[in-house]
């Protein structure tokens, strides 16, 4: 038995237990019972255990971080995504996010499975320690405007719900979902800001200019002029609520258009597959 | 009028506009390709072809209208900076305290003790003012600076990027080993004395190095052995590991084996043999040569461990054959022989210098700096009084509430 054996075991346990974490989280949410909630949350949390576990021996196994080909890109975000949700639960106690936020993991992950394992030694200009921390800030920043997507979504179903009449129980306050998802997309933003500024700097390294519109680069900036707008909305004219909400499910549409959609449809320097 | 409208270009409305005019003709710069001929546009995009060539869709970032777009970005965000430092410096001082809002929770219960809260919030680094009934906090006053910290760095980087292009300085050279390129301007000479590729035990390519020296006035004063991600600098330029290539040798012989012609090809480049009105197209050399499952010819990887060349001839433009040959094995063609051996690595360079990338990163410090200041040192405000205690702050009044809902808990009474 090799490590690679135990890594993908634990990458496809990882991935059975995240889709029960969804499920368990979807009945929780129609049923509201507690204890479903509790058990919804524990299964993420020895999910996301195991994920790192399959991590760790991919790092073992390669001899460096898992940050160079489209899998592990993949793997890694929905990785950051389940640690940001785990933060964010662990901090605040609203169980429901977890409704929104799991589903979103599971089917990153779902993604990450379609794509070739393979681990291959890193192409001459991933060769650099800026690697590590561009991507790594760059996973970070993406699973935080998950976090707050779903967070975002909740207070769309929520603010939905409060016009039927009926308040329910187990999702929390509107304003805290509105509050907090504000929160996390700013520290999302920072994070977004660093990806860039190292990818300024990693570029003039590696391609002699820090800047040159390729279409991942390009399609960052987007994003993160979005997110800027979001922030200035909400700064100078107390933008809450429903607008904001959808402000920011429309913002990780963009994220996922970066992720997914760039290397897919528009070939640059940066589609390494 | 003309107030009205100056006040509109720094305002900001005008700045969310220009946000989304921004992002939506970088879109069209992902979405159409740039840079191709006209003819291209013309031809695949039928009717929008002309309004693609009017409004300059075909070159979006180098564009007169998108330069106008950065160009007025800058102006406002100056203007909306400047405009707001005076107001901003004054919430700075002492005599500046925040009203609370009208949706501050009053967190007051009677079995808090104010007085160790008041001990508390010193420590935690609050200023505190007493007032008739009670008193009053403020913490992170610079934190106002935030956004206008931020702006900063974004006009630096701006400015920074349009001086620094203005006056960048680059190019492209393809070097043999052996082989130099002159720089008469800044009076030195770069030499290529060696170019090769590492390899892995599996016969990929992990690393391409170039190793370069500089000369000048006739002494060697550095050396260097570069590669990807690892340039090297002389006088402010960047010198940098970007490309390689196959060049090959073409011999044309005849029948005796006399050599008519010898000379040198790259992938994709063509020798015209006057004589015979023959174009000998060089399609490729393949180091590792297979066939692919579409029957292209590709190379495995780039060591001669099989060496092969794909030829194209043609007569008077017209096709006349293609081949597959090994190195030296010759083609034969009405009278001649012609073949090809002897394949040589050589190496891209592209240099540049760009004293903007300076800018650019004190710009990117100081929006980071500013950034971290607005989300995380935002002014705190409180007031404590009778039966009241109101949080104020303008941002994050949720987060601030429950930050102190937290300290006031450790002041409960016995
Ligand atoms: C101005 C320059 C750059 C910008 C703005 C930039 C932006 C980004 C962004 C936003 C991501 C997020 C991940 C994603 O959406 O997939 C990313 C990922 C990545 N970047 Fe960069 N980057 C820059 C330069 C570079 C350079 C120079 C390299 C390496 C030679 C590089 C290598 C990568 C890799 C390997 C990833 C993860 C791959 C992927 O998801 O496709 N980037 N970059």
């Amino acid at each position: 038995m090799d490590i690679i054996y135990f890594e993908e075991l634990f990458f496809t346990l990882a991935f059975i237990i995240y889709i029960i974490a969804s499920v368990g989280f979807f009945v929780f949410l129609v049923s509201s019972k507690e204890k479903v909630g509790k058990f919804a949350v524990l299964a993420s949390t020895i999910g996301f255990v195991i994920h790192t576990l399959a991590m760790i021996l991919r790092i073992i196994e390669s001899g460096r971080l898992p940050f160079s080909n489209q899998f592990e890109f993949a793997n890694s975000f929905t990785w950051a995504i389940v640690l940001c949700y785990l933060v964010i639960h662990y901090i605040y106690k609203f169980t429901a996010v977890g409704g929104f936020v799991m589903p979103l993991a599971f089917l990153m992950m779902g993604y990450a499975s379609m794509l070739p394992k393979t681990i291959k030694p890193l192409m001459p200009a991933l060769q650099s320690r800026w690697l590590t921390i561009h991507v790594g800030t760059a996973i970070i920043s993406y699973g935080s405007f998950a976090v707050a997507a779903g967070l975002s979504l909740m207070y769309v179903i929520n603010e939905k719900k409060k016009d039927g009449g009926k308040k329910s129980g187990h999702l929390p306050d509107v304003e805290v979902c509105d509050y907090l998802s504000y929160r996390v997309i700013a520290f999302g933003y920072l994070m977004l800001t660093l990806v860039i500024v190292t990818g300024a700097i990693w570029a003039k390294k590696a391609w002699a200019r820090y800047w040159g519109w390729d279409p991942k680069e390009t399609w960052s900036l987007i994003t993160w002029i979005i997110y800027s707008t979001y922030l200035h909305l909400r700064f100078n004219r107390g933008w809450k609520g429903k607008t904001a909400a959808w402000f920011s499910i429309i913002g990780f549409l963009c994220v996922i258009f970066t992720f997914i959609g760039v290397n897919v449809l528009l070939p640059g320097l940066h589609s390494y597959r | 009028m003309i107030k009205k409208i100056g006040k509109f270009i720094i305002g900001f409305r005008f700045a969310i506009i220009l946000f989304i005019v921004i992002a939506i003709y970088s879109i069209i710069g992902t979405v159409i390709p740039q840079g191709a001929t006209k003819d291209f546009y013309l031809h695949n995009y039928e009717g929008f072809g002309n309004i693609i060539l009017l409004l300059q869709f075909n070159r979006v970032y180098s564009s007169i209208i998108y330069r106008t777009i950065l160009f007025l970005f800058l102006v406002n965000i100056t203007g909306c900076t400047i405009k707001l430092l005076p107001s901003q410096i004054a919430r700075m001082k002492d005599d500046y305290f925040q009203a609370p809002s009208k949706n501050a929770e009053n967190i007051w219960d009677e079995k808090y003790d104010t007085e160790e809260f008041r001990n508390i919030l010193q420590k935690k680094g609050f200023k505190i003012y007493n007032t008739e009934k009670g008193y009053k906090a403020a913490k992170n006053r610079i934190g106002v600076l935030g956004p206008s910290v931020t702006h900063l760095g974004i006009i630096i980087i701006l400015l920074g990027s349009f001086i620094g292009n203005v006056f960048a300085y680059e190019g492209f050279v393809n070097l043999l080993p052996g082989e130099s390129t002159t720089f008469a301007e800044q009076g030195f000479i770069l030499k290529l004395d060696d170019f090769y590729l590492g390899f892995r035990d599996d016969g990929s390519t992990e690393q391409y190095y170039s190793e370069l020296r500089i000369i000048e006035e006739g002494k060697e004063v550095e050396k260097k052995k570069i590669w990807v991600n690892n340039p090297l600098k002389y006088k402010g330029i960047n010198f940098y590991q970007s490309s390689y290539g196959w060049i090959s040798d073409l011999s044309i012989k005849d029948k005796e084996g006399n050599l008519l012609e010898k000379t040198r090809l790259r992938n994709n480049e063509y020798f015209f043999y006057q004589p015979n009105h023959l174009t000998v197209y060089l399609y490729g050399f393949y180091p590792n040569f297979a066939i692919d499952h579409s029957g292209q010819p590709v190379s495995m990887n780039e060591q001669k461990n099989h060496p092969h060349y794909a030829v194209v001839l043609y007569e008077f433009n017209n096709y006349v054959d293609s081949f597959i040959t090994s190195p030296g094995e010759p083609i034969y063609y009405e009278d001649l022989e012609i073949s090809f051996e002897d394949s040589t690595l050589y190496t891209g360079i592209t240099y540049r210098r760009d004293f903007g990338y300076y800018f650019v990163l004190i710009g990117c410090l100081f929006m980071f700096l500013g950034l971290f200041l607005s989300f995380y040192f935002y002014p705190r405000f409180i007031i404590v009084d009778e039966e009241t205690i109101l949080p104020a702050t303008k941002q994050n009044l949720w987060g601030y509430t429950m930050q102190l809902k937290n300290l006031l808990s450790s002041t409960i009474k016995q």
